[in-house]
């Protein structure tokens, strides 16, 4: 309590109002995440009214379960599927295509600029109903199913991975790749060699945010499944939560949650063990935010 | 039945048996008579042109109650023949949100050693889009008005009635409907009427003290806690229906007019809103007029909140019968990877025992069995005493007006007074 | 560069391959449809790839209905509106706090990066329905409401109201809002700021003629990161509020794709993409000055 006053009262201390007003947003934010969890270890079958505390619907109870339930089964393993695959088709595609964009000069790279980045800012309806269009009327040997939803969820992340290793690629400078090659290297080796380590911490920043981006992808899953097998959890959570749900809901979605919170401290963790290897630098977290459009 | 509503009431299973015994055992005098009193055999001329309001001829046939429609067998699309073995499945199911116990659906799987999926489709036009689309799926639950399209775009194939016996213990009318003469394609499901569900707490007075029940929509004491069925076949009619009219597939633009008006004209009286939830909204107090079905409300009460008891809910219907009746059906799909299979799970929903768990358990909407007695559900406690409003008689189906197929055209008039409404102009 | 002219275009052929197929074409197959026919029997949309042959009648149908009053008018109007509102809402919200994390982050900064990014992890509509949940009649919100004696009675915040709806935008885009702008007010060097301070302003000054004005690139792509994809919401109004007085553009197109005449669901939607591609291109242009400084 002492100390709570004396930073209040400090002249020289951070701003005060900011402070609070971001600690304020942040539980707003976090709120109704910790209010959907709490309910997933609800006793009762409610998901609005406290009636206890229990993990029957993690794997306890006989049919309705995470566990014991093979829908939700299956739509927890379609997300981590579908969100793994993207990750590793999406990140090389989108680094390679930002490193493209940055460096680019000639004509033409004005409007590939444009058309790289466009996704991000096109509402989910429209690509979700465009592809839909396209595998029904005209690459019809394009089945709905997983491999519609790959390709669709790759589609829109490609361009996340576009901004965020940009904005890191604008903070480099050319300078360390000229060097190399003023030293003799030719253009690949110094880009293999120099600019690809420089690299690192957006690339994994992107692995992070393509994968958070697909597992909570909802219109584009939607518009692209083909039956119950290849419906991702939120697809699950959206047409169950027009019936009747139980508390399974919530708890898939804190598995969700889990599994995301690993994925991220992972990387946090492995990202800090190799950068006290080599000094110093940015944590990927941070390079997350460091998008440039 | 851990963790189900059903245990609070304390029912276990001797009980189940013992009013299932009691509701088919003994069939009423009523039932009885309109048995045998069953809708004459159609003679079914298959071309003619319905009661009024259709306009250009449709691509397929409009089935009307006084138009019954043979459907179309087509060369490219046979049964399959009889006598074969049922597959290993797994069975795909295509099917409404919350549609299908669970418990019936195991007992099919155990019965026959197979693994059954089930997927849900919200709309209609949504499950017909992704059918035209590609899939796999087996059993489809379509409803009568979509039955011309459906079997003209050959997307379901016909029915071989050697699979199916059980289809003796439906109701005799519906065993050869008039939108499917000869069950080519069909078999029922189950039976609802849409009417008016409320809360008795709220709502005073209730729609039968409106001079036109109907009415109550416009209510403005219950601004924000109105609502519509998000189904634009539904909220249309009800509404034609409030405005006197008797036919409710028309396509007379003077009544569409009217009800355009009146749709635009509840938005601004009570900021009207759409859903499919009425039976949990009203429970939950978060409607206190709802356009609702009638098996919603049979299985609203297990929705009730903590210490909230039954007697809070309210199911209006016109008392003479003549409000919107309706039945759904079961059927095959023409992708079917097991066709042999879908015609035994079709069999098997239609059997008295699962039929009756199906409704008793979990779904709420009433199975037309002939060995179901309406009247008994009442005694036997399946249904509150003040909710007998949602049990459906076969003489509703008689004075009831069914929603029946719309040809493109019409369809498209209606759709748009919809999409305006929609639109909050 | 000592690289040949093409290399640099070439590296991004894969990418540029990728979204040429998936993501150009697609938006030539809903042309296709909006110019295009339907079936007789089920009214699916019959699209039609040879320009010779379009058919305009579904933008005839969207122009009919722009008149002021009509369906497609009210929408568009109240779409802008709430857009507007919600972004102008969001920048309020986010502005603080991304500057706050910026300047006075320290040692804290990854950790309040990850708060902020921590609802991406989440369903989206996992998080919404626990507003809904929030937000009934006997929920937290009506609770704490009427505990700070703010409300009488409860209320009914989901009967179809539009600051609900703009609530719930704010609510799921705003941490796509704080990054951009996090990104770049961390990117403003410290030695300005000093500079300007030494030379005599007050903070409020220093942020007024320094900060803001930096910034605003930041501001700018935060702006076209949340705003655009906002016009194509639909499940927000879909789940906390379900009156037809909230429906955004997003809703009527899904309405028309699914139902009676798909061929307007696609005129809406390339019309709606037409807006958007002359903001984003409103946007790329201004601030094609702004980064070219930025790189050194």
């Amino acid at each position: 309590m002492r100390r709570f006053v004396d930073w209040w009262r400090n002249p020289w201390g951070k701003p005060r109002f900011l402070a609070v007003f971001t600690f304020l947003y942040l539980i707003w934010s976090i709120i109704p995440i910790l209010i959907a969890v709490r309910f997933s270890f609800n006793d009762g079958r409610s998901r609005s009214t406290g009636q206890g505390w229990s993990t029957r619907w993690y794997w306890d109870e006989p049919e309705l379960s995470v566990k014991n339930d093979p829908s939700l089964r299956e739509a927890l393993f379609q997300s981590l599927e579908l969100a793994s695959l993207t990750m590793l088709i999406a990140v090389p595609i989108g680094v390679a295509l930002a490193i493209s964009l940055t460096r680019w000069r000639g004509r033409g790279s004005g409007t590939a600029r444009f058309v790289s980045l466009f996704p991000i800012v096109t509402p989910e309806l429209v690509m979700g109903t465009a592809l839909f269009l396209t595998f029904v009327h005209l690459f019809q040997f394009v089945e709905l199913g997983t491999v519609a939803q790959l390709l669709g969820h790759v589609t829109f992340s490609i361009s996340f991975v576009v901004i965020i290793v940009r904005g890191r690629l604008l903070s480099i400078g050319p300078e360390y790749e000229e060097a190399a090659t003023d030293l003799g290297a030719p253009p690949m080796k110094a880009l293999r060699l120099v600019l690809l380590p420089l690299l690192l911490p957006a690339v994994v920043a992107s692995f992070l945010i393509v994968f958070a981006i697909s597992i909570d992808d909802f219109v584009i899953s939607q518009f692209l499944s083909a039956d119950s097998s290849t419906e991702t959890i939120p697809v699950k959570i959206y047409s169950n939560a027009r019936g009747a749900p139980t508390p399974a809901l919530n708890a898939l979605a804190s598995v969700m949650l889990f599994f995301s919170l690993l994925a991220i401290t992972l990387a946090i963790v492995l990202q800090r063990a190799v950068q006290r290897s080599r000094g110093g630098g940015k944590t990927g977290v941070e390079d997350m935010a460091e998008m440039r459009l | 039945m851990s963790g189900h509503p059903r245990e609070a009431r304390g029912l276990d299973r001797r009980e189940f048996l013992r009013r299932s015994a009691a509701a088919t055992v003994g069939l009423s005098s009523a039932g009885a008579f309109l048995a045998a009193c069953a809708s004459d055999e159609p003679t079914g001329a298959p071309v003619g042109t319905g009661g009024g309001g259709e306009t250009t001829a449709a691509p397929f046939e409009l089935a009307r109650k006084d138009n019954p429609v043979t459907l179309p067998l087509y060369d490219d699309n046979p049964a399959i023949a009889s006598g074969l073995e049922p597959e290993a499945g797994p069975l795909k199911i295509y099917n409404w949100i919350d549609y299908l116990d669970k418990k019936t659906v195991k007992k099919f799987d155990k019965e026959f050693g197979v693994k059954t999926e089930i997927t849900i489709f919200n709309t209609m036009d949504e499950a017909i889009a992704k059918l035209r689309a590609g899939s796999d799926f087996d059993v489809f639950f379509p409803t009568p008005d979509r039955l011309g399209k459906l079997v003209a775009a050959k997307l379901l194939q016909p029915i071989n009635l050697d699979y199916l016996p059980n289809v003796q213990n439906m109701w005799p009318e519906l065993q050869s409907p008039f939108y499917d003469v000869g069950s080519r394609y069909t078999v029922p499901y189950v039976i609802y009427t849409t009417g008016i569900g409320y809360r008795t707490d709220h709502v005073t007075p209730p729609p039968e003290g409106f001079d036109n029940p109907y009415d109550i929509f416009y209510e403005t004491n219950y601004r924000g806690r109105t609502f519509l069925l998000d189904d634009y076949r539904e909220a249309i009619a009800m509404l034609l229906l409030r405005n006197g009219g008797t036919d409710v597939n028309t396509g007379d633009e003077a009544q569409l007019e009217q009800v355009r008006q009146d749709l635009l004209g509840l938005t601004d009286a009570v900021n009207v809103k759409v859903s499919v939830l009425d039976y949990t909204l009203v429970p939950e107090g978060r409607a206190w007029v709802h356009q609702a079905w009638s098996g919603d409300f049979v299985s609203a009460q297990y929705y009730l909140p903590k210490g909230v008891d039954y007697s809070v809910l309210g199911y209006w219907f016109p008392p003479d019968g003549k409000g919107l009746i309706g039945n759904d059906t079961m059927a095959v799909l023409r992708s079917a990877k097991n066709p042999v299979l879908a015609h035994e799970f079709l069999n098997f929903m239609m059997d008295n025992d699962n039929a009756y768990a199906n409704f008793y358990n979990f779904v709420g909407y009433q199975p037309p069995l002939t060995s179901l007695n309406p009247d008994r559900l009442v005694a036997d406690e399946v249904v509150p005493p003040h909710l007998d409003t949602c049990v459906v008689r076969q003489e509703d189906f008689d004075q009831g007006y069914t929603l029946l197929e719309l040809s493109p055209e019409v369809d498209a008039l209606w759709q748009n007074i919809w999409a305006e409404f929609k639109s909050g102009a | 560069m000592r690289y040949p002219r093409w290399f640099w275009a070439a590296f991004g052929a894969p990418g540029y391959a990728w979204l040429a197929v998936l993501f150009l074409v697609p938006f030539y197959v809903i042309l296709a449809v909006a110019l295009g026919t339907v079936d007789p029997i089920f009214r699916f949309p019959v699209p039609v790839w040879n320009p010779l042959e379009w058919n305009v009648g579904a933008f005839e149908f969207i122009f009919n209905g722009l008149g002021p009053g009509e369906q497609f008018f009210v929408v568009f109007v109240r779409t802008f509106a709430y857009v507007a509102i919600a972004l102008a809402l969001s920048l309020a919200i986010g502005y603080p706090v991304a500057y706050y994390i910026a300047r006075h982050g320290g040692r804290w900064k990854a950790f309040l990066l990850l708060g902020i990014v921590a609802p991406f992890w989440i369903s989206y509509l996992m998080r919404m329905l626990a507003w809904v949940n929030l937000l009934q009649d006997d929920g937290y919100v009506n609770r704490v409401l009427m505990w700070l004696q703010v409300l009488d009675a409860p209320r009914n915040w989901l009967d179809g109201r539009a600051s609900t709806v703009i609530l719930g935008l704010v609510y799921g885009y705003v941490p796509f809002l704080i990054l951009p702008l996090y990104a770049a007010l961390d990117r403003i060097p410290r030695d300005l700021l000093e500079a300007s301070r030494d030379l005599g302003a007050s903070p409020a000054q220093t942020f007024r003629r320094v900060t803001l004005p930096l910034s605003k690139a930041g501001i700018l792509a935060g702006a076209v990161i949340i705003a655009l994809p906002m016009f194509g919401d639909y499940y927000t109004p879909d789940l906390l509020s379900g009156s037809p007085k909230t429906n955004l553009v997003g809703n009527q197109i899904n309405l028309f794709i699914h139902g009676p005449q798909p061929t307007v669901g696609a005129a809406l939607t390339v019309l709606l993409m037409a807006m958007l591609a002359v903001l984003m291109a409103y946007y790329l242009v201004s601030t094609a000055r702004i980064s070219r400084v930025d790189e050194r």
